[in-house]
């Protein structure tokens, strides 16, 4: 690389880095910097007098630790029910020739066409019935459907992107219908399986009205730190958003290896 | 990597199924949605609710809660014992009739002092006690001790008038080069109430009848040159502490909860007054929260004993120094109370006490129109406001929205409006 091109090079990294990391780093300051410095203007960029304190507070919330499981809890279970129940179908639309194809794939994003609110009502009352209001797993079941469409549609265009010609040539040597996909295209499909994992947790993590409508003592996070949070001063916002952030960006991190094959970079 | 991971989820899910479901299943369910911000839910849990049955306390927007409260009526299985809400939010309850009559617990609370005007209002005008008020707040003004220099000559800052308000206005806007003003008229700001309950009364003695009157036109034209004083971020703000500890508004309007961390964290440098008055006087909105029980309560004998822990007079001034609620009952609140409570309890008693003072109630019999008759107020001062389209015609169209509206809910006239027998007029 010539100097200039280099120092281009460089400018976008730095740039792209700062669009993501500026943000994060000033609700951590916000965070750490105590009740006067989230008033103060112009805002500091260094950290004076930090301290833990309102984050300390914010942890010791009476259920917020509760409230932390079940966002867990229910965020995985939408990542593997959305996974297991879209996978198929992508694989479906990838592989198979049927009929209505390309209504299926218009079709299934329309789960996401009906506003949650005015469907609230009616889906409350079938999941008291069914005993399923008030739970994590019920919470899943809500954001299941609405990370649905992404999981099938995703997959559907991971698996079209692996050649036919692989599976076919497994099953010449031998395997199984189940044992190719298993051998040959799972380990192919991961990071992109990864990927549509990801959206469907953080489609849950972040969803709150179908959250805090269905759960009383149950809450998610989200749903119990969201709606008040905007309520609350300013200082508990930035520590409630960091709380809310770093999950998500741990997650992401954990995965990243499967990201970054996707994107064409080796595994590292 | 991903069977495992699966395979980790599911089990950690199975696990925190069993596990989080049978925790805290006995405690009775207090839903409300008051005193909904963190600091205030831990007051609630940690201080108030001392002494009382166990209870798990959980908040709710407006709306969620009213979706909730309908789901558990139509499916005619209750999770909640005792809901606490605004007058306005406990009405529509009625109208699916989710709420259980109380008149037994009304007798239970009637040493304590509760005054029948506030008690009448618990009935909802259905004639049986439906809830019980459990405490009450208004709207105030908030000023920075630093913009009191500014004040046009003549004023008083504990009895200002519209007209002074703009004259203060200008003057700071000249003085220190920003405009001073502040409003809550963001997404979640209460300003609706502001110009139904303080500002169109002042000058008409009415909320719904006068709406489109030459007072109400006046009120608009005089209210245009406070406005230019306004900072003009104004659209965006919510709760008026924020820009008041930011130093960016030094005169506020808001309700006290919305005020009180201001207060709290700098109580010497604001006073608490009470809003301008106009030529009919100075409306003030009391604003009502009251609890009711739910029809078919799983812990009803829970939630009585909670109305009545609630309603204690040590309780009731519990709630006023942690939260800035004030009491319904008969209490004396105490010499040391916190200074920003203490600010906001002068504030209150000024308001309440002004000899002008003029009470303009939250509006009654609307049901969920409630919404859309905040929206009438709001869009009209951003037609004739913001707009600047001309006052005469917007009124007379606004007033149609408005009559439309009242028609649609037959709701009677409420004060500061005189009493009526059908649906209250828009004259």
């Amino acid at each position: 690389m010539t100097g200039a091109r280099r120092l281009m090079f460089w400018s976008g990294v730095a740039a792209l880095c700062a669009w993501v990391l500026v943000p994060i780093y000033l609700i951590a300051l916000g965070a750490f910097g105590g009740r006067a410095a989230a008033f103060r203007w112009p805002k500091a960029f260094t950290l004076v007098n930090a301290s833990l304190e309102q984050l300390a507070t914010f942890l010791r919330i009476e259920g917020v630790w509760n409230a932390a499981l079940n966002s867990v809890i229910a965020a995985s279970l939408t990542m593997a029910l959305s996974l297991l129940l879209g996978a198929p179908a992508g694989y479906a639309l990838a592989r198979y020739r049927f009929r209505g194809a390309g209504a299926f794939r218009l079709m299934v994003l329309l789960t996401r066409a009906f506003p949650l609110a005015i469907l609230a009502l009616p889906l409350t009352v079938v999941f008291i019935r069914a005993g399923l209001y008030d739970t994590p797993f019920g919470v899943a079941l809500v954001h299941t459907a609405l990370a649905l469409p992404f999981a099938a549609l995703v997959t559907a265009g991971l698996f079209a992107g692996i050649p036919r010609e692989l599976e076919e040539a497994a099953w010449v040597f031998g395997c199984s219908r189940l044992q190719a996909f298993m051998r040959v295209v799972l380990p192919l499909a991961l990071p992109g399986l990864a990927a549509a994992a990801i959206f469907a947790f953080v489609i849950s993590w972040n969803e709150v009205f179908a959250a805090s409508v269905l759960t009383v003592r149950n809450r998610t996070l989200t749903a119990y730190l969201l709606t008040v949070l905007a309520e609350s001063p300013l200082h508990y916002r930035f520590a409630g958003g960091f709380v809310l952030i770093v999950p998500s960006v741990v997650f992401i991190f954990a995965v990243r290896r499967y990201l970054f094959a996707l994107w064409g970079v080796s595994n590292r | 990597m991903t069977k495992p991971l699966f395979a980790g989820a599911l089990a950690l899910a199975a696990a925190g199924l069993l596990t989080a479901s049978a925790a805290r299943a006995q405690d009775l369910v207090f839903l409300s949605t008051q005193l909904r911000p963190i600091e205030e839910a831990q007051k609630v849990r940690e201080v108030i609710l001392k002494g009382a049955p166990k209870t798990t306390y959980v908040v709710d927007e407006p709306s969620p809660f009213t979706v909730r409260m309908r789901a558990e009526q139509e499916a005619g299985k209750k999770t909640v014992s005792l809901v606490g809400a605004l007058h306005g939010e406990l009405q529509p309850l009625l109208t699916f009739n989710a709420l259980d009559p109380i008149d037994d617990v009304a007798a239970k609370v009637a040493s304590r002092g509760i005054p029948a005007g506030l008690m009448e209002l618990g009935k909802l005008g259905s004639g049986k006690q439906v809830y019980i008020p459990w405490m009450q707040a208004t709207y105030v003004m908030v000023v920075n001790k630093k913009a009191l220099p500014y004040l046009p000559a003549g004023a008083d800052v504990n009895a200002l008038t519209y007209a002074q308000l703009a004259e203060w206005g200008k003057a700071l806007a000249e003085k220190t080069g920003s405009r001073k003003l502040g409003f809550p008229a963001g997404p979640k700001g209460l300003f609706a109430r502001f110009l139904q309950g303080n500002l169109l009364p002042s000058y008409t003695k009415s909320m719904v009848t006068e709406f489109r009157s030459a007072a109400a036109e006046t009120m608009w034209g005089d209210f245009k040159a406070v406005w230019a004083g306004v900072n003009p971020n104004a659209s965006s703000y919510d709760f008026m502490q924020e820009p008041l500890m930011a130093g960016e508004v030094w005169v506020a309007w808001d309700h006290v909860a919305r005020v009180k961390d201001a207060l709290q964290q700098a109580p010497n440098d604001y006073v608490v007054v009470a809003p301008p008055a106009g030529p009919k006087g100075r409306a003030y909105m009391p604003v009502v929260a009251g609890l009711a029980i739910p029809k078919g309560a799983p812990d009803r004998a829970g939630a009585v004993a909670l109305i009545e822990h609630l309603t204690k007079p040590e309780t009731q001034v519990i709630t006023a120094a942690e939260v800035g609620f004030f009491p319904v009952v008969d209490a004396k609140l105490p010499a040391d109370l916190s200074p920003g409570v203490k600010l906001l309890a002068e504030g209150v008693a000024r308001t309440q006490t002004a000899k002008d003072a003029l009470v303009a109630l939250l509006p009654i019999g609307l049901g969920d129109k409630g919404g859309e008759f905040n929206k009438v107020y709001f869009d009209t001062f951003q037609r004739i406001v913001l707009r600047n389209e001309p006052i005469r015609p917007v009124l007379d169209a606004q007033a149609e929205v408005m009559r439309g509206l009242i028609d649609a809910t037959k709701a009677p006239c409420w004060a500061p409006d005189e009493p009526s027998t059908g649906p209250c007029p828009v004259k």
